[in-house]
């Protein structure tokens, strides 16, 4: 985009010309970072839910005073030539739909709730339910996020061959995930659902990137939030404060793609060879794990999430006092793995209550088939703040990899 | 950001069994552009394609990766 930028600034300036640019991912405030950085000053809207349907971007359209396209693929050179300077008619050979997406009601600037939900009760179509669930996702905010789920779940029952509604609906459990409202298992479903929109059609690579956002570096194109420290370094040497990031980029977001696993670390000891680790019968700490892709193709790769955060019923804290949390990973027999030992950084504060999230690789045996349950396992130091006692446990996080065709 | 052309995406599929679907987004010179609202990423108020008539707009889709 700086080359479209930069090219047509001089023609924004003067008022020939209107850059409007929509973004094709799931943070807002990421694209808001970029064009900080870039310094990007013409309108961006936010697309999370592919509502346009390009397959693939960048994408760039030319379209004059009528609403008329007058150029799928523009060039800059020739652009002033062939489009700026032309002189068109309002001459449309045809009308396609007129609207992609839902309307808002010029009062309030928001969409007709009542008659939208009206609407998908009445006719209790896929199409009608998708369309309430993006109103509701686009426009509803997070109070509206689980009801906006549910018309996505009615959508893809009524007709499993909607890709869109099911991509939506993993954006729905993705955005789910990252609040405060967030229900175990919300990422894997989120991938899951990605997963099956991309199923039903392999071509839209935007529904692709988003899976690959979060998985193993094999399979990445390229790194998706590289840019992010450098922007913000640019931005405060300006002397100005970035836009902060409600979720910040981390693991396989940051990751750049490999062409094989590095090979892991042979003299990693097992913390607990023996397993004479007390286990944390109790529930101290809770864990989530994510494979990413849902269902790995055999010979193929994923990338495993391991989230692990003190149960927030109980009155329990990290202690950052004592060695850091580890875990360990025990592959089958075949099977590769990027770390066979991976260990959490410590705060500096001595006792934390935060998630602490651990990234691994895998890449399954070309001879897999079928559910594989991976051991792995945490060790880790925690107190309870009431009665002051610290202990040091074990926790068995068993990760079922299912390996499909 | 990184360019995908949808030449290479459609290179890509060629030689796999999928059978190619129809373009969704496919907006076709002479034709009207469909009108859209999406919220705008920096105050999150609509923003509606249509509120340009009158003005040539180059529309830029594409992601911050």
């Amino acid at each position: 985009m700086p080359v479209w930028h930069e090219g047509t600034a001089r023609w924004v300036k003067e008022g020939k010309l209107v850059l409007l640019g929509v973004t094709q991912e799931q943070h807002a405030d990421r694209c808001r970072l970029l064009a900080q950085w870039r310094r990007f000053d013409w309108p961006i809207l936010h697309d999370p839910i592919n509502l346009l349907e390009p397959l693939a971007v960048p994408i760039l359209v030319a379209i004059d005073e009528y609403g008329i396209v007058r150029s799928g693929k523009p060039a800059l050179a020739g652009f002033q030539a062939d489009f700026l300077d032309k002189t068109f008619a309002d001459d449309a050979q045809a009308t396609p739909p007129d609207r992609v997406g839902p309307n808002l009601k010029k009062d309030t600037s928001a969409p007709d709730w009542e008659t939208l939900r009206a609407e998908a009760r009445k006719a209790d179509r896929a199409t009608s339910w998708r369309a309430l669930g993006d109103a509701l996702i686009l426009w509803g905010g997070d109070k509206s996020r689980d009801e906006a789920l549910a018309s996505y779940t009615r959508a893809v029952q009524l007709d499993p061959k909607d890709g869109p509604a099911w991509f939506r609906l993993g954006v729905c459990f993705r955005r789910r995930y990252e609040s405060s409202q967030a229900k175990p298992g919300d990422f894997q479903a989120a991938v899951d659902h990605w997963g099956k929109a991309l199923d039903l059609d392999p071509n839209r690579y935007i529904w692709r990137r988003r899976i690959q956002q979060y998985g193993p570096r094999l399979d990445q194109p390229y790194s998706f939030y590289d840019w992010v420290t450098e922007a913000e370094k640019a931005v405060r040497a300006r002397g100005e404060e970035p836009v902060r990031l409600t979720v910040r980029p981390a693991g396989a977001e940051i990751a750049h793609p490999v062409r094989a696993l590095p090979i892991p670390d042979e003299t990693a000891v097992n913390p607990d060879p023996d397993g004479k680790i007390h286990r944390d019968k109790d529930g101290l700490i809770q864990a989530e794990t994510t494979v990413v892709p849902g269902q790995v193709r055999p010979g193929k790769s994923a990338r495993v999430h391991v989230v692990l955060r003190p149960d927030a019923k109980q009155p329990i804290h990290w202690n950052n006092e004592a060695d850091p949390l580890r875990l360990w990973v025990e592959p089958p027999k075949g099977w590769q793995v990027s770390d066979r030992l991976l260990q959490s950084p410590q705060p500096a504060r001595a006792a934390t209550t935060e998630a602490r999230s651990l990234t691994f690789e895998i890449v399954v045996p070309s001879t897999a088939r079928g559910k594989t349950r991976l051991p792995v396992y945490a060790v880790y130091h925690v107190c309870d703040d009431a009665g002051g006692q610290c202990r040091f446990l074990r926790l068995d996080i068993p990760v079922d990899v299912t390996v499909e065709r | 950001m990184r360019r995908i052309s949808l030449s290479l995406v459609a290179a890509a599929f060629l030689t796999t069994a999928t059978p190619a679907s129809a373009d969704p987004y496919a907006p076709k010179v002479g034709q009207r552009h469909p009108d859209f609202t999406l919220p705008d990423i920096r105050t999150g108020k609509p923003v509606s394609l249509s509120e340009f008539r009158g003005k040539k707009v180059l529309l830029i889709q594409f992601a911050s990766w």
